[in-house]
C-alpha cells in the first residue's frame, strides 16, 4: 500500500456518481412500514429537551440566517426548523400537548413516504449537524441536535442516503469502517514503518488509549504518525488497540443507535479493561460529540474514563510545560471544526496552541462560535448527493479565508480537512489546511 | 268665563307674555340639543296644544322623582310645567284621596283616551302584589290598565325605568321596571336617581309641542339627555388623559381637582346630562363637589360593587379562578406527561432496532 | 351594559381559569416529562447548570453581533411591539387599577395619552411584522393558522382597546365589552399556540443553554 508521507496529499475520494438519485432507500419494507418505522423511530427521541423545542419555535425565520446552506443558496426550504417538519408532526400526533385530541379526531398528520423521502435530502445533504442556527435562535432551540435525533427514525424506516448507509454497514460487519482488526495492524504498522514511529498496540495495560479515525488510516497518515510521534515525546504509557481504534462513530451520523452505542462502548471498554484512564481521539470532530458528549448514553452509571479530543489533549500538555514549541512565526486563520468549537466548546484550545506556536492568527470574518462549517460535517461528506450544495458552502468558506490573506490555513477535523481538500480538488484552489496537531508535532523541542 | 282651550290662552290669561313663552321654548330646543329653527315650532306647538292630561302613577318609589321635578330650577318652569299640563292624578300633590283620587284617574282615562300620557315613578314589585297597591289595586294591575289607552308612559327614575333599589340583589320584592309590564304603549325612560329635572320637563314640553316622542337610545332614554356620557363631557377629563388621578378624597389631587377614576369614579360608562346641565339650576354636580358618578342612571348601577370600586376593577374575584386553574393545570400536565411517557414507551418499543437506547436528551 | 356585565364577570373569569389551567398544563408536562439520562460528565470550571440556565435566559435577548445584520431590523420591530404591548397592559392607568382589584398590587403608570400613543405604534408594528410574515420568503414557508390567529388576537386587545378610548364605532361600553371579549380570546388562546412562547422561551432557551454550558460552548 501507498503511504502518504507528505502531508498534503488527498484520501482517496468518494467517486462522482451520477445521475444522483433523488433519494435511497434501503430494506424491503413496504411505504406504510417505512411511515411507521419512522414515526416510532421518532418517538422515541421525544425526551423533555425535544418537547420543549418542539413546543417553542414562533416561526420567525431567523434560523435560516445562520445556516450555510441557506445563505448560500437564499432557497427557503433549507431553514433549519423546517428540516424537522416529518419529525414534529410525530411529536404533535404522538405526545404533544395536543396529541390525544388529535388522535381522538382521527386527524392523521403522518407524512406520506413520498415526503419523508423528499425529507432525506433535508436531514442528511443539507444539514451538517454544525449548530450555527442554534446560534442564532431566539427561542435557543437546539435545532441541530433536533436534526440529529431526526435521523434516528429516518434510519429506522431505511430512508438513509446509500452512501452513508453503505458505511454504516460496513462499520457494523467489521466494527470499524475502516476495516478489520487485522487490516488496521497492517496498515497501522505500515505507517510506523514509513515515518518511523513506535506504535504500541494491543498493549495490555496502557494510561492512555489512542484512537484514530479512518481518514489518518486512509490518506492523512502524517496525522496517524505524528499521534504516536507526540505520545512517546511525552512519555506515556500508552497503546492503540485493534478492536477499539475507530473513533468515528458513523452510527451517530446516520442515526443508527445501535452502532452508535457499539462503536462508542467499544472504546470504553477497551479502555476500562486495560486500565487507561483516558481514551485519546484524533484530529476529529464529531467522534468528539460521539464519544465525549454521548457516551453517557450508554452507561448506567459513571465510569472513570475521561474523554479527550487531540486538541485539548495537546493545549493541556503545552500549557504544562510538557510540549515546548519553536516559534513557527507566520500568520494563519484558523477553520473551527463545529462539532470541537461551537458544539465542543473547544474555543480557545485551538487558539492558545496556535499563539504558543507564534503563530499570528487572523480570524475569519465569521470565527470562533460563530464560524461557518465546512460543509461537509454531520455525514454530508460521505453523501454524494449533496455534492453540489457542499460546493456552494466551500465557496463561502474560500472567500472568507481568501480575505484574512493569512499565509497558512489550519484546522484540527480531520473530516473538515478533507472537505477542503476535496474543495480544492475540484475548483482548483490551492490552499488546503494544514493540521494543527502536525504542526504541533513538527515543532517540539526536544 | 269659559275654560281656556289651549294653553296659549291660558298663558295669556296669566298674563304670560308669548315672548316669554317663546324664551322658554328657546332653552328647551337648546338643552334638547335641536336646531334654534324648532325654536318657533315649539313654542307653537305648546300654545296651540290643549292642555294635556296626565296621570302620574307612583309605585316603589322615595318620592325623590317628584321632589327632583317640583325643584326644577329652569325659567318658571315649575309653574309653567304645570300650567300646560292637567295633573289629573299624583298620589302625592294631590289634595283628594281614596276612592275619590279613583275615580278622578278613570274620569281622565275616559275623556282623553289615546291621548294623555302616564308619567311613572318607582319599580313595579310582582314578587307579592300585596307588596304595593292603592286603594286596593296592585301597582302591575293599574298601570297595565291605564297604559292601556296612553299617548305615552314616561318612565321616570331609576327605579321605574329599570327596576332600581328595590330590584338590588336579592330583589326581595320581585321589582321590575315599566317596560316589563307595558307592551303596546310607546315607553320613554328618563332614568337617575333622581333624574335631572330639566330632563322630564324638557321631554314632556317635547311631547306637548309636537305630540312626537323624541329621539331615544337603545335604552328608550332622550337622546337630548343621554346621548353622550358623563366622561365625555366631564370637566375633570383633562386630568384624566394626562393620568392625574385623586387617590384619596382629601389628598392633594382632590384639592387640585383632578380626576375621581381611581376613587370609583363611573362617568365613563353612565349616560346623563349632569355634566352639563348640572343640578340646582346649574349650582353644581356631583363630580364638582368632588365625588364620582355613581352612574345612577345605568340600569343595575345598585348591583355593581362597591361606588368606591375603581370601574376596571373586575366585580369577580379573578385571583380564584387562576390559582385553582393552576392547580388543575399542574395535575392535568403531570397526568399527561405520564400518559406522553407511557405512549413513547410503547411505541419506542415497538420501534427497531430493539435493544439501542433511546437517545432522548443527550448533553 | 349587558355585554359589558358578562364580559367583565363570567366571561373574565372563564378566561382567567382557561388560561391558568393551559399555562400550567403546558409547563408542567414539560417539566414532568422525564430526561431519560445521565448527563455526560461536564467540562471542568464551567459554571453550574443552575447558572447556566438563568444566563442562557438573559443572554439570548440580544442577538449576537455576528447576526446583527441579518435580524435587525426584525428584532427592532419584534422590541417595539413586544415593549408596546408592556406599556399598554401594566403601564396604563385603568389596566393597573383592573390588576390591582385581584392582585391588590399597583404601581405609577404612564399619562393616558401617552399609552394611546404607544398603542398606536404597537399596532402599527404588528402591522409591519404581519406584512414581513406575508412576505419574506422563510417566514412564508413556516408560517402556519396558528401565526395568522395569534397575531390576530394580539393585535384585537390593542386595536379594540384604542377605538374604546376614541369612542370610535360604537358606544363605549359596547367597546369596551369588545375590547374585554379581546382580551379573553387571547387569554384562552394563549396557551393552546405559539404564544406560549411568553413562557416557553424561558425553558427554551434554559435547556439549550445549559446543554453547551456543560461542555464549555458558548449559548
Ligand atoms: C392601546 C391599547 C389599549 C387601550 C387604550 C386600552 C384601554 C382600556 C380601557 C380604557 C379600559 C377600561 C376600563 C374601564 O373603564 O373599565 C381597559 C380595560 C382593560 N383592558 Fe385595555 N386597552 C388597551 C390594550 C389592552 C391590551 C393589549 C390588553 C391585554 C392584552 C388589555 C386588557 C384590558 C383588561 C383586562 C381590562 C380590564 C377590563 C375591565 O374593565 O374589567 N387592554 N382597557
Ligand atoms: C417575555 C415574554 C416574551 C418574549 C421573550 C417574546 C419573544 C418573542 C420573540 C423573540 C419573537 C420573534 C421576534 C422576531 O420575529 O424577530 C416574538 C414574536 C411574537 N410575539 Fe413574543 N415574546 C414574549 C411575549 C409575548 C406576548 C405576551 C405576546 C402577546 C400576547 C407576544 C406576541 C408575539 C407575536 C404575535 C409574535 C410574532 C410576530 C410575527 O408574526 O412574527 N409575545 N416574541
Ligand atoms: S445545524 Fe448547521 S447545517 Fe444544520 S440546519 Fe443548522 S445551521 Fe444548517
Ligand atoms: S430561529 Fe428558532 S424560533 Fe425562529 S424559526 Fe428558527 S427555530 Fe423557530
Ligand atoms: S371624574 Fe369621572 S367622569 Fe370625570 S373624567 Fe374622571 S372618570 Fe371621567
Amino acid at each position: 500500500m501507498e503511504i502518504h508521507t507528505d502531508h498534503h496529499a488527498p484520501p482517496p475520494l468518494t467517486p462522482k456518481t451520477d445521475p444522483v438519485p433523488p433519494y435511497d432507500k434501503q430494506g424491503d419494507m413496504t411505504d406504510e412500514e417505512r411511515v411507521d418505522a419512522a414515526f416510532k423511530g421518532f418517538v422515541k427521541d421525544f425526551g423533555q429537551d425535544v418537547a420543549i423545542h418542539m413546543e417553542a419555535c414562533i416561526h420567525c425565520g431567523a434560523c435560516a440566517h445562520a445556516c450555510h446552506f441557506y445563505q448560500t443558496t437564499e432557497d427557503p426550504q433549507y431553514t433549519p426548523i423546517r428540516k424537522l417538519e416529518p419529525f414534529r408532526k410525530a411529536y404533535q400526533r404522538e405526545v404533544g400537548p395536543f396529541a390525544p385530541l388529535m388522535r381522538m379526531l382521527g386527524i392523521d398528520s403522518r407524512p406520506s413516504v413520498e415526503e419523508l423521502q423528499e425529507w432525506q435530502h433535508l436531514i442528511y445533504d443539507s444539514c451538517t449537524l454544525c449548530g450555527r442556527c442554534t446560534t442564532i435562535c431566539p427561542m435557543g432551540i437546539d435545532i441541530a441536535d433536533l436534526v440529529k435525533s431526526a435521523r434516528h427514525g429516518m434510519y429506522d424506516a431505511g430512508l438513509v442516503p446509500d452512501r452513508l448507509s453503505k458505511i454504516t454497514r460496513n462499520a457494523e460487519a467489521k466494527g470499524s469502517q475502516f476495516g478489520t482488526p487485522e487490516e488496521f495492524i497492517e496498515t497501522a504498522n505500515a505507517i510506523a514503518a514509513a515515518f518511523n514511529v513506535d506504535i504500541p498496540i494491543n498493549k495490555e495495560k496502557a494510561d492512555i488509549l489512542l484512537t484514530t479515525a479512518p481518514g489518518e488510516l486512509e490518506g492523512h497518515h502524517k496525522a496517524f504518525a505524528d499521534a504516536g510521534k507526540i505520545l512517546n515525546k511525552l512519555g506515556y504509557n500508552w497503546t492503540m488497540s485493534s478492536e477499539a481504534f475507530e473513533a468515528t462513530n458513523f452510527g451517530y451520523l446516520s442515526g443508527n443507535r445501535e452502532l452508535q452505542k457499539r462503536l462508542t462502548t467499544a472504546l470504553i471498554d477497551k479502555a476500562v479493561e486495560i486500565g487507561a484512564h483516558t481514551v485519546l481521539l484524533p484530529e476529529c470532530g464529531h467522534a468528539y460529540g460521539a464519544a465525549r458528549w454521548e457516551w453517557n448514553l450508554w452507561y448506567e452509571k459513571d465510569v472513570p474514563v475521561k474523554v479527550l479530543h487531540m486538541t485539548e489533549f495537546l493545549d493541556q500538555e503545552v500549557g504544562a510545560g510538557r510540549i515546548k514549541l519553536k516559534p513557527v512565526g507566520n500568520t494563519a486563520t484558523f477553520h473551527d471544526p463545529c462539532q470541537i468549537v461551537r458544539r465542543g466548546g473547544l474555543t480557545q484550545a485551538p487558539r492558545r496552541l496556535l499563539k504558543a506556536l507564534g503563530i499570528d492568527l487572523i480570524e475569519m470574518k465569521d470565527h470562533g462560535d460563530f464560524g461557518y462549517c465546512c460543509g461537509g460535517g454531520g455525514g454530508a461528506l460521505a453523501n454524494v448527493r449533496a455534492a453540489p450544495l457542499r460546493h456552494k458552502v466551500f465557496d463561502l468558506k474560500r472567500k472568507q479565508i481568501e480575505d484574512t490573506g493569512a499565509e497558512r490555513f489550519i484546522t484540527s477535523c480531520g473530516q473538515c480537512r478533507i472537505t477542503f481538500e476535496r474543495g480544492c480538488q475540484e475548483t482548483g484552489w490551492d490552499h488546503p489546511p494544514e493540521s494543527l496537531m502536525e504542526l504541533v508535532a513538527d515543532n517540539m523541542i526536544d | 268665563m269659559t275654560e281656556p282651550q289651549t294653553v296659549g290662552e291660558m298663558l295669556a290669561r296669566k298674563g304670560i307674555s308669548r315672548r316669554a313663552l317663546l324664551r322658554y321654548a328657546a332653552w328647551v330646543t337648546s338643552i334638547m340639543a335641536l336646531p334654534s329653527s324648532m325654536t318657533r315650532a315649539m313654542a307653537q306647538g305648546i300654545a296651540d296644544t290643549k292642555r294635556m292630561s296626565v296621570i302620574w302613577l307612583s309605585c316603589q318609589e322615595c318620592t325623590a322623582c317628584t321632589e327632583s321635578l317640583t325643584r326644577s330650577y329652569s325659567p318658571t318652569i315649575d309653574d309653567l310645567i304645570f300650567d300646560f299640563i292637567s295633573l289629573d292624578y299624583h298620589e302625592a300633590l294631590q289634595a283628594a284621596a281614596g276612592h275619590q283620587a279613583e275615580e278622578a284617574r278613570l274620569k281622565a282615562m275616559e275623556d282623553n283616551k289615546d291621548n294623555y300620557v302616564v308619567i311613572v315613578d318607582g319599580s313595579i314589585p310582582l314578587g307579592n302584589m300585596g307588596y304595593s297597591t292603592v286603594a286596593g289595586h296592585a301597582n302591575a294591575d293599574v298601570l297595565r290598565e291605564t297604559a292601556e289607552h296612553a299617548l305615552a308612559v314616561v318612565a321616570v327614575g331609576s327605579c321605574a325605568t329599570w327596576g332600581g333599589l328595590p330590584k338590588a340583589d336579592p330583589n326581595p320584592t320581585g321589582a321590575v321596571s315599566v317596560s316589563q309590564i307595558v307592551r303596546n304603549t310607546p315607553i320613554i325612560n328618563i332614568s337617575g336617581c333622581p333624574p335631572i329635572p330639566e330632563a322630564m320637563t324638557g321631554t314632556l314640553a317635547h311631547v306637548l309641542a309636537f305630540g312626537q316622542i323624541p329621539e331615544l337610545d337603545h335604552l328608550g332614554r332622550p337622546r337630548a339627555f343621554f346621548g353622550n356620557s358623563i366622561h365625555d363631557r366631564c370637566y375633570r377629563r383633562p386630568f384624566y388623559d394626562k393620568g392625574l388621578f385623586a387617590k384619596s378624597f382629601d389628598d392633594e389631587g382632590a384639592r387640585k381637582g383632578w380626576c375621581l377614576y381611581e376613587l370609583g369614579c363611573k362617568g365613563p360608562v353612565t349616560y346623563n346630562a349632569c355634566a352639563t346641565l348640572k343640578w340646582n339650576g346649574g349650582a353644581s354636580w356631583p363630580v364638582q363637589t368632588g365625588h364620582g358618578c355613581l352612574g345612577c342612571s345605568e340600569p343595575d348601577f345598585w348591583d355593581r360593587g362597591s361606588f368606591y370600586k375603581p370601574l376596571p376593577a373586575s366585580t369577580e374575584p379573578l385571583a380564584t379562578p387562576l390559582a385553582a386553574g393552576a392547580v388543575a393545570g399542574v395535575a392535568a400536565g403531570a397526568l399527561a406527561s405520564r400518559a406522553a411517557k407511557t405512549r413513547r414507551e410503547i411505541l419506542g418499543a415497538m420501534s427497531k432496532p430493539k435493544d439501542a437506547a433511546d437517545t432522548t436528551d443527550k448533553t | 351594559m349587558e355585554l359589558l356585565d358578562f364580559a367583565r364577570g363570567p366571561a373574565l373569569t372563564i378566561a382567567f381559569a382557561i388560561f391558568a389551567i393551559g399555562v400550567a398544563w403546558r409547563l408542567s408536562s414539560l417539566l414532568f416529562t422525564p430526561r431519560p439520562h445521565r448527563r455526560a460528565e461536564a467540562r471542568e470550571g464551567t459554571p453550574s447548570d443552575a447558572k447556566a440556565f438563568v444566563r442562557g435566559v438573559f443572554s439570548r435577548f440580544i442577538p449576537h453581533k455576528t447576526y446583527r445584520d441579518v435580524v435587525f431590523a426584525n428584532h427592532l420591530n419584534a422590541y417595539v411591539f413586544h415593549i408596546g404591548l408592556f406599556i399598554v397592559v401594566f403601564l396604563y392607568r385603568p389596566h393597573i387599577l383592573f390588576i390591582e382589584g385581584f392582585t391588590g398590587l399597583s404601581w405609577p403608570a404612564l399619562p393616558n395619552t401617552l399609552v394611546y400613543g404607544v398603542g398606536l405604534v404597537t399596532v402599527v408594528s404588528l402591522g409591519v411584522a404581519l406584512a414581513r410574515r406575508m412576505t419574506n420568503p422563510v417566514q412564508k414557508i413556516l408560517t402556519t393558522f396558528d401565526d395568522y390567529f395569534s397575531w390576530a388576537l394580539t393585535v384585537l386587545p390593542v386595536l379594540t382597546g384604542l377605538l374604546v378610548v376614541n369612542g370610535i364605532g360604537a358606544r363605549y361600553e359596547t367597546l369596551l365589552a369588545l375590547h374585554i371579549l379581546s382580551v379573553c380570546a387571547l387569554l384562552i388562546w394563549l396557551p393552546f399556540g405559539k404564544l406560549m412562547h411568553t413562557f416557553l422561551f424561558v425553558l427554551s432557551r434554559g435547556v439549550t443553554s445549559v446543554r453547551l454550558s456543560r461542555r464549555g460552548a458558548t449559548f
